[in-house]
This record gives structure tokens, C-alpha cells and sequence, in this order.
């Protein structure tokens, strides 16, 4: 189960965030504990370099993409190296829904895109598509490419 | 031309500094939420606004169910606009507002028709749409649709579909798994992601089914899977059924070892590493079958990949406690990770050749760790403490360097959680091993002379108070001790006056001394420190015998602190003073075996677990209750619920065994579990030919027991006296059944008389004792004395290994393990274990059993008790020797 995707700005704000599985009563206790782990550890990180943690029997998978850091929780199926694959799908999208790697502002330009790509990639909790373009297709509602399958 | 000035510009907007979102507020997006009911839709805008909602929903904005319904009403309107990106939109934020919306049922027509559109993609969204909103009468009624969708040729539609199924298999898994052929078909799909989905659901409608998991590992393992992804599910699954398939094999060939090996060839490293793992866990793995995957991990600790490396040395880490030899030809490449910049792979070295190092590498890895150590946080640090700890516990005689750096630490900067790690381990190490006690408790001494944190200071001063006065010159201790009554807040001073009458009690020469100590004490600001100096003055100034002020000192409190919290809030201040032997015993309270609630599952984030509801008082409540068993006087034990039927039986059935000086009550917790019955009049017809000590006095019959809602009946038999007495019981239920009518919920009048057989049950020795735990048992033992101590040795005959025989005798005895010595490191040849317990009658016992295996894998035992009554400590040799 993918139990959280988080991203938040370099001083620790929620831009965005999905949780599956979580109840709302430990959700707060995820927020504070991943923007601290951000904190500690993405300062001066190169772009799109990933970094690793476990907490208990959970993954966590982060990384800074532009301006914005993204978290991604899992456990069972998806550890760390499923993880590291979500989060490819998941920088590659956000790219390709920005153009490039987006400042904060960018990312809040291209907000309601950005939910749309999520959308496809993870739909409770269960990772759905792994490729940018069918997930650029999808999200206007288009078929993906028959090469594509 | 253009377009690289308007990227420039582009770029130039970036940095302006302000949100598009900035001072959004609720009230006002709600507002313009009313575009949606426009007669001429602007897609444009419409999508604007939802992305707001969205951004809201995103930063925990609450809707209330008024707000939530408008909204969702208002989308609703939007099926009419053909704008695409509009209609994406519109499915995203039907999924976030209905949770929290009513009526989410009026979106079903919209949604149906989308199903049913020949465009692919309107199909696929309105799949997932539906069923995150769907009941399950909808479901049967759009169930033909989903079927059909799972084997749908457009890869997204069956995805869309597959993954719902997954969902639904929570809520609705009748329905589900009726899908199972067409699931099987998707399997074997060429689209990647079809398969992967498809493999994770056919094996979740299968998991319970043994015999289907193993043919569908057995037929895929033969086949191709195209998706990296689920070839790593299905070498989990492999994983599964090799294990509970190992302990039928007798050739000693293990079923698909070849697969996973050979999945370490693959060219996806999700694969490799998955492969890596599973042999790594698999059951009595051997070093042949293991060198292939650690030597892949090895690869993987050097590569540039933090991710690999995280990996490779957490597995590493786990196969180092097991297989410790194994791992060692990793550990050069372990070295070098100890400077990795992500501190988690840096902790993980660390502690993986903290297990595999041998003693004549302790001294240079303690030297790597002190630089490591003051740039890594205090999380990771208390692991190290741990590991460092189980290293001195293995090398003991490397004792003096691992105490200093422990002392070491102690001294630098640190948070409350870090520095109870190194004081524990510190304690652990000065209890486990006699050469290092001295030097520990002055380490410790010297922390308490700076010490921020009043628990640390109270537990060590405590810990002082029992170790100290047996040391060869105690009198060192009492300037550090008797430095925190001056310079200390009231509790650290309370503990240090406690301290210091030990060591007047212990020590006679020091006795004079204490005297002058404490009385200086009785003029403390707080009460507290004043009261106990003036109860130590007058207990170590009495005459009375030195054995019982011991025991006021040393004691250890044979109740637990929340049972004596719960019964001193229940006390009424009255003229009868508060009696200590009224609190009940029991350490683990059960927990009732009612049905779990549906939807409560575990979120496996490692939240608290709910606090155990209070059952003891609640059985004893219950049984007072009921004028039948109301003199039976006073509850000794009640056991764990044991189960009377199979899971998912028409009826389920649990009893409870109440155990009384005289008498013992079965409890029988019934739930029925058919909708279209209700029974009546339901007994348990119990016979007791084969416990022939006891003789049945009242039977209390269930009145009515409808669907779904527990409900108790309760026999009660008499036995002797005092006598921990034995037997076998058989037991029918019996009881009316009548017909009910699933659409009124009304019984007929009629019922038939019928009966159900339930399993054995037994009273057994381990039923007539309570696990009460002690906190050190080294102290209670020698304080209990060898006089009614009784040491035999057994023969326990061949076992699988120690563990399980520990286990054996723990569960004959029914006491509590102390000191975590029910824990067996693996491939142990001798152990030994620590119980305490209370007997019928209120008697404490202690027991000390000595492990031993041998090569055959025959396993000898010791066992020594020591109780306050020897025909005491007779029976529990009795229980064993009959067990």
C-alpha cells in the first residue's frame, strides 16, 4: 500500500498531499515527522537526488524536484526500490506537466494538472500507471498510444 | 522566434514570490462554485474553481456535509459540458468530496452512462468513480460491466477495473470473487500493467486457498511475466508458499529455489533485489543456497544508487542476525558505508558489522563509530546504543572500552529517549556482567552529578540503591547520592533520601552515618522528602527484625502500578482503610474475543494500539452480577477466551474458564451468525465424565440470541477446595431456533429444538496460576531463599529446537516470563529462562529453568522453584513431570 504522497515547499509547507490508509489522527504525526526529515537532510540535496529512511515497517522514499520536496510513504509491496519507481513516475509527470522542474510558483500554476497526473499514477493507495506519456494522455482523457502497451 | 522570449518570461513569473492560491478562502471558493450551475458552462473557469476545492481538500480543509452535498450537487451539472479537460476534473472531484458528501448516489445515472460510453477513457474513469462510491446492491447492478471491463482490450479500462476489484474485495468480497475467471484470463495479458493488477488481485481472492496460490505460482513461475512490477509480486508469493510448504518437504530439495536464483539474473534490479530478499528469508535457509543473493547484495552496497545501498545493507542487517558468518565478506564494503551521506544506510553499516565484527575488530569499529556518532541524530544513535549493547553482552571481556564509550556519550549533548538508551544499556551491562559493575556505577554517578532529566536521575538512584551496598567499598557512592538532596527538585531528592536508607540498611557500617544524613533530610521543603526520612529513621532505627524492614525496602511491589491506580481511584474514603490485598494480580488483562468490528483494520503505521478494556474488572462485575455464583468469593484468575468452534462456523463459540477456590465458571460467549435465524433458550450441555474432581451446581441459559449480537451463557461446577484440580469437558450446545424473516426482521412463533457439537475443553494445571511478573528477579529469588526450594531434571525428548521447547513449558506453567528470557537467540544451544507467578492460594513462585539441546537435537531441562510453600513448589514439578 502506498500510504502517503506529500509535497511540500523548501520551508516546510503542504502544497499537496495524499494519504491512504492513514487515519486522520496520525496523518499530523506523518506531516511533521517528514518535513523534519526533509529538513535535516534535503539541504544542498542535488535535484531529483533520492533519499531513503524506514520508520517502523514503513518506507519513505524522498527528494527535491525544483522548488518543491516530495515525500512518498510505503510498506509491504512497496518498499523502498517500488518506491523509487513511483517516485520516477511521479517527478517525470510533474515535469512533464511544468515543462521543466517547477519553482513553487510554477507547481502552484499547474496545480489542478498536477492532481490530475496523481490521480492516474496512485488511486488508493495502489500505484496505477508508471509511464509519463500514457499518464499525459490520460489526464486530457485521450487513449494511450497502442505502442505504448 | 517567439518562444524562447516567452519562456524568458515564463521564467521571469516564476520569480515573483506570491501563490496564485494566496488568501483563497473557503467561503469564497464556495461562492464561485455557483459557475457550475450556469446555464452556459466556461469550461475554463469551472476547472479553475475545482482546482481550488482541490487545493483546499489539499491543506486539510474541512467542508461540513452541508457544504460538501452543495458542491457535489453543483459538479453534477457539469456531465453536460463535452469539455474533456473539464470532465477529467469533474471525476477527481467527485472521488474527494464523497466521503464527505450525502447523496453521493445521484452522480450513479451520470456515471452509469459513462460506463457504458463507447469512449474508452470516459469508461475507465467512470469504473473507478463508481466504485469508490458504490454499495453493494449498486454493484450487482453494474457487476456484468466490470466483468466485461477486466477483460476490456484497452489496457486502461481493465487497469481502471482490476484495481477497483482490488478495492472492493474490502468491502464486497462475495461479489468479487466471483470474477476470478476473468481475472485469470487478465493475467495473462500482454499489457504490462494488466498483469501486475491482475496478478495482485487473483492472489488476494486466493490467499486463503493453499492449494490455488501454490498452482498459480506454480503455473507463472513457468511463464513469462512482462512487468517488473509483478514479477516482484509474484516472487512474494513464491516466497509465501515456499515457506509453508518447507516443513512437508523431506528430500531436502526446496521448491523454486531455482526460480528465485534465477531471478537474480534479471535485468530489473526491483527484481534482483526482491529475489535477494526472499532467499534471504527463506526458513533454515543453508549458506549455499544463501551465497548467490548476498553476493548480489554485496553489488548492491556499492552502488550509486542511495536507494541499492539502503537496501542491500538493510537486508544485510537483517541476515546478520541470523547468519552473522555469512555476511562477513560484505563487511569491507560495509566499512566504507559508514561515511555515506544518508545517515540511515550509515546506521544500518554500522550496526550490521556491530553483529558481524568479530572481538578483535571491536576496538577499531568503536574507534569509526565516536567520529560517526556526533553527526548523526538522536534516533539513529539509540540504535547504535542498542547494537553496541548486544555487542558487549557477546564479547563481555570487551567490556572496559565499550563501558567508556558509553560513558563517553553519556557526557556529550543528547535528548531524553537517547540518553535513557545509553543509561539502560549501561544497566543492562553492570547486571549481566560482574567485572563491570563498579565502573558502570560510578559512569552512572557521574551522569546523575549533570543530569537534566528527573527520570533518569530517580531510575539510577533507585538502580544505586539495590547495587551499590553490595559493591566492596559502598561508602564511594553516598557523596554523589547525598549531592542531590542539596542541589536536586523534590522527586530526584525524594528518591536520593530512598537511596540512602538502602544503603543504611545494608551497610551496618555505614549505618551511623545514613542517620546524620537523613535527619538533615527532615528539614526539606517538600513533604515528601521529610515524610520518607522520617519513615526511613524510624524503620532502620526500630528494633524490629532486619528481614521485614528488607523487605519494606527492598520488596518488590508484587502488583502492578495500574491495577493499584485503578483500585485507589476506586476507593471510597471510608472508615474501613484501604487493603493493598483487595487489588487483583493478573498482569495481562484479556482482551474479550468479541467479533471485530468490520472496517477496523490495522493502519500498519505503527500507531498505538487501543489500550485493552478492562476485562478482569468487567468479568468480575458480571459474575457478581449473577446470584448463582455471587458466593463463590473472591475471582482468582479468568483465562484467555479459547476458541469452541472453527472460524466462520454457523455459530461461533468461545468460553472463558473462571477460576474460584471452589468452584470454576465457564463463560461461553456465543454469536450467531446466520441473518435468518434467532435461538432461543441456549445452554451448553457440558459432560464432565472425564474431569471427575468436579461436579456441575448451576447452569445459566442465554434467553435469546439474535444475529450478530454476542450474547453469554455460563456453567458452574464445584471442585475441591484449594486443589489446582483437572479435567476434560465436552460440551453440546444446545437451544430453539427460529426463522426469521430477513425483510421484517420478525421471528415466527415456532421454533424446533436443536443441537451443534463444540470442541473439547480442558482445565489444566497453568489455569490455577497467575502471571505476575517481578521487576528483578534476580532479587526476588535470592529474597524467597533456597528453603522450600525444589530442583529436579527432565527429559524433554527431541524438539525442533530450543525455542519451541521454552515455549513448551512456559505455556504448561501459565507464568509470566521475566527479563525477556523467553527469547531464544536462534541455533542456541542452552538457555536459560526466568518465571514468576502466583499459585492458588495467593503463593508466590519462582522458577528457573536451564535449557540444554544436543546434537540430535534431544533437549535435557533444570528446573528449580522456589516458592513460599514447598507443596507448592511439589506441584509444579508434578505439572511438568505429568506435562
Amino acid at each position: 500500500m502506498l500510504l502517503a504522497i506529500l509535497i511540500s515547499n523548501f520551508a516546510g509547507n503542504i502544497l499537496l498531499e495524499r494519504f491512504n490508509g492513514v487515519p486522520s489522527e496520525e496523518r499530523l504525526h506523518w506531516r511533521t515527522f517528514l518535513v523534519k526529515l526533509g529538513a535535516d537532510n534535503l539541504k544542498g540535496a542535488r535535484n531529483e537526488e533520492l533519499f531513503v529512511s524506514s520508520q517502523k515497517s514503513v518506507y519513505i522514499v524522498y527528494t527535491v524536484l525544483g522548488g518543491v520536496c516530495i515525500y512518498i510513504i510505503g510498506k509491504d509491496e512497496y518498499d523502498e526500490l517500488a518506491l523509487t519507481e513511483v517516485m520516477f513516475v511521479i517527478t517525470s509527470s510533474i515535469k512533464d506537466a511544468c515543462g521543466k522542474s517547477p519553482s513553487e510558483r510554477l507547481f502552484l500554476d499547474k496545480y489542478g494538472k498536477i492532481c490530475l497526473c496523481l490521480d492516474e499514477i496512485v488511486w488508493k493507495g495502489i500505484l496505477e500507471n508508471t509511464e509519463k506519456d500514457r499518464i499525459k494522455r490520460l489526464i486530457g482523457l485521450k487513449p494511450p498510444n497502442p505502442t505504448e502497451i | 522566434m517567439a518562444q524562447p522570449f516567452l519562456k524568458k518570461d515564463d521564467d521571469h513569473d516564476d520569480e515573483v514570490d506570491y501563490s496564485p492560491f494566496l488568501g483563497i478562502e473557503k467561503g469564497a471558493v464556495l461562492q464561485e462554485a455557483r459557475v457550475f450551475n450556469d446555464p452556459q458552462l466556461d469550461p475554463r473557469r469551472c476547472s479553475q474553481v475545482i482546482t481550488k476545492l482541490l487545493y483546499l481538500l489539499n491543506q486539510g480543509e474541512t467542508f461540513t456535509k452541508v457544504e460538501a452535498t452543495e458542491v457535489f450537487f453543483a459538479v453534477t451539472k457539469l456531465f453536460q459540458s463535452r469539455d474533456l479537460g473539464l470532465r477529467r476534473m469533474v471525476y477527481v472531484i467527485i472521488k474527494e468530496l464523497s466521503p464527505s458528501a450525502d447523496e453521493v448516489i445521484i452522480v450513479t445515472s451520470s456515471l452509469m452512462k459513462d460506463m457504458t460510453s463507447k469512449t474508452d477513457m470516459y469508461r475507465a474513469n467512470a469504473i473507478r468513480v463508481l466504485c469508490q462510491i458504490t454499495d453493494g446492491t449498486l454493484l450487482t447492478q453494474i457487476e456484468r460491466y466490470l466483468k466485461q471491463a477486466i477483460v476490456d482490450k484497452n489496457p486502461v479500462v481493465a487497469s481502471a477495473a482490476l484495481v477497483s476489484g482490488i478495492h472492493l474485495l474490502q468491502t464486497n468480497p462475495e461479489i468479487v470473487k466471483r470474477w476470478s475467471n476473468e481475472v485469470q484470463e487478465a493475467v495473462q495479458s500482454r499489457a504490462a500493467l494488466v498483469q501486475f493488477h491482475a496478478l495482485a488481485l487473483l492472489h488476494q481472492i486466493r490467499q486463503n486457498d493453499r492449494l490455488a496460490v501454490n498452482k498459480l505460482v506454480s503455473s507463472l513461475t513457468r511463464g513469462s511475466v512482462r512487468s517488473p512490477l509483478a514479477q516482484c509480486l509474484l516472487i512474494r508469493y513464491t516466497s509465501q508458499v515456499t515457506r509453508e510448504s518447507a516443513s512437508n518437504t523431506q528430500t531436502g530439495d526446496r521448491p523454486f529455489y531455482d526460480f528465485l536464483e534465477g531471478c537474480l539474473r534479471h535485468k530489473a534490479e526491483m527484481v534482483i533485489f526482491e529475489a535477494a530478499r526472499a532467499i534471504t528469508e527463506l526458513n533454515g535457509v543453508t549458506s549455499r543456497e544463501l551465497t548467490p543473493a548476498i553476493t548480489v547484495l554485496q553489488l548492491f552496497l556499492s552502488s550509486t544508487k542511495p536507494v541499492l545501498r539502503f537496501a542491500a545493507v538493510r537486508t544485510l542487517n537483517k541476515v546478520a542476525m541470523t547468519h552473522p558468518i555469512a555476511v562477513t565478506n560484505c563487511n569491507i564494503d560495509m566499512e566504507s558505508l559508514i561515511s555515506d551521506q544518508n545517515r540511515s544506510i550509515a546506521t544500518l553499516a554500522i550496526t550490521t558489522l556491530l553483529k558481524t565484527g568479530n572481538e578483535s575488530s571491536v576496538d577499531r569499529l568503536m574507534k569509526q563509530i565516536t567520529t560517526f556518532m556526533s553527526d548523526i541524530a538522536d534516533e539513529f544513535k539509540i540504535v547504535v546504543i542498542e547494537a553496541i549493547r548486544s555487542l558487549c553482552l557477546k564479547f563481555p571481556l570487551k567490556h572496559r572500552s565499550l563501558m567508556n564509550f558509553l560513558s563517553n556519550i553519556l557526557r556529550e549533548e543528547g535528548g531524553f529517549e537517547y540518553k535513557k538508551a545509553i543509561v539502560d544499556s549501561i544497566v543492562i551491562l553492570i547486571r549481566d556482567i560482574p567485572e563491570a559493575k563498579e565502573s558502570g556505577l560510578l559512569h552512572l554517578c557521574e551522569f546523575i552529578e549533570d543530569c537534566e532529566f528527573t527520570y533518569l536521575s530517580t531510575q539510577i538512584l533507585h538502580f544505586l540503591g539495590i547495587e551499590g551496598p553490595k559493591t566492596s567499598d559502598p561508602s564511594k557512592y553516598i557523596r554523589y547520592i547525598y549531592n542531590r538532596v542539596h542541589l536536586e527538585n523534590a522527586t530526584v531528592r525524594a528518591g536520593a533520601v530512598s537511596t540512602l536508607a538502602k544503603f543504611g540498611a545494608m551497610v551496618d557500617s555505614l549505618k551511623p552515618r545514613i542517620f546524620v544524613l537523613l535527619r538533615r533530610c527532615l528539614f526539606d521543603t517538600d513533604d515528601e522528602v521529610r515524610d520518607r526520612a522520617t519513615l526511613y529513621l524510624k524503620t532502620l532505627g526500630a528494633d524490629g527484625a532486619v528481614e521485614d524492614m528488607k523487605e519494606f525496602l527492598f520488596g518488590s511491589l508484587d502488583i502492578p502500578l495500574v491495577n493499584l491506580e485503578r483500585s485507589l481511584k476506586n476507593y471510597e474514603p471510608s472508615e474501613e482503610s484501604f487493603d493493598i490485598n483487595s487489588v487483583p494480580k493478573e498482569v495481562k488483562i484479556q482482551p474479550l474475543a468479541e467479533k471485530k468490528a468490520p472496517g477496523k483494520k490495522p493502519t500498519g503505521l505503527g500507531g498505538p494500539p487501543p489500550a485493552p478494556p478492562s476485562t478482569i474488572d468487567a468479568y468480575e462485575k458480571l459474575l457478581s452480577s449473577i446470584p448463582e455464583f455471587a458466593n463463590f468469593g473472591k475471582l482468582f484468575k479468568s483465562s484467555a477466551p479459547v476458541e469452541l468452534t472453527e472460524a466462520e462456523t454457523e455459530y461461533a463459540v468461545n468460553v472463558v474458564k473462571h477460576i474460584f477456590d471452589g468452584h470454576v465458571v465457564f463463560q461461553y460467549n456465543c454469536t450467531n451468525t446466520i441473518p435468518e435465524q434467532l435461538l432461543e433458550n441456549v445452554t451448553v450441555i457440558v459432560d464432565a465424565s472425564e474431569a471427575e474432581e468436579f461436579a456441575e451446581v448451576a447452569s445459566k441459559p442465554l434467553r435469546s440470541l439474535p444475529y450478530d449480537s454476542p450474547g453469554q451463557t455460563f456453567v458452574a461446577f464445584e471442585k475441591p477446595e484449594g486443589v489446582p484440580a483437572v479435567g476434560k469437558f465436552s460440551n453440546m450446545l444446545r437451544f430453539i431456533v427460529k426463522e426469521v424473516d430477513p425483510s421484517t426482521g420478525e421471528a415466527e412463533d415456532d421454533g424446533v429444538e436443536d443441537e451443534y457439537q463444540l470442541e473439547e475443553l480442558e482445565v489444566v494445571a497453568a489455569d490455577y496460576m497467575l502471571k505476575v511478573g517481578v521487576s528483578n528477579f534476580r532479587n526476588a529469588w535470592e529474597s524467597m531463599g533456597p528453603d522450600c526450594e525444589r530442583v529436579d531434571e527432565y527429559d524433554l525428548g527431541p524438539r525442533e529446537n530450543l525455542a519451541e521447547a521454552v515455549n513448551a513449558v512456559i505455556n504448561l506453567l501459565g507464568m509470566q516470563p521475566c527479563e525477556g528470557t523467553e527469547v531464544v537467540p536462534s541455533n542456541s544451544r542452552s538457555h536459560t529462562c526466568l518465571l514468576s507467578g502466583v499459585y492458588i492460594g495467593n503463593v508466590k513462585v519462582l522458577v528457573r529453568l536451564q535449557f540444554g539441546i544436543d546434537g540430535p537435537k534431544d533437549v535435557a531441562m533444570k528446573l528449580a522453584v522456589r516458592s513460599e510453600d514447598e507443596a507448592v513448589s511439589d506441584a509444579i514439578h508434578e505439572i511438568v513431570a505429568s506435562g
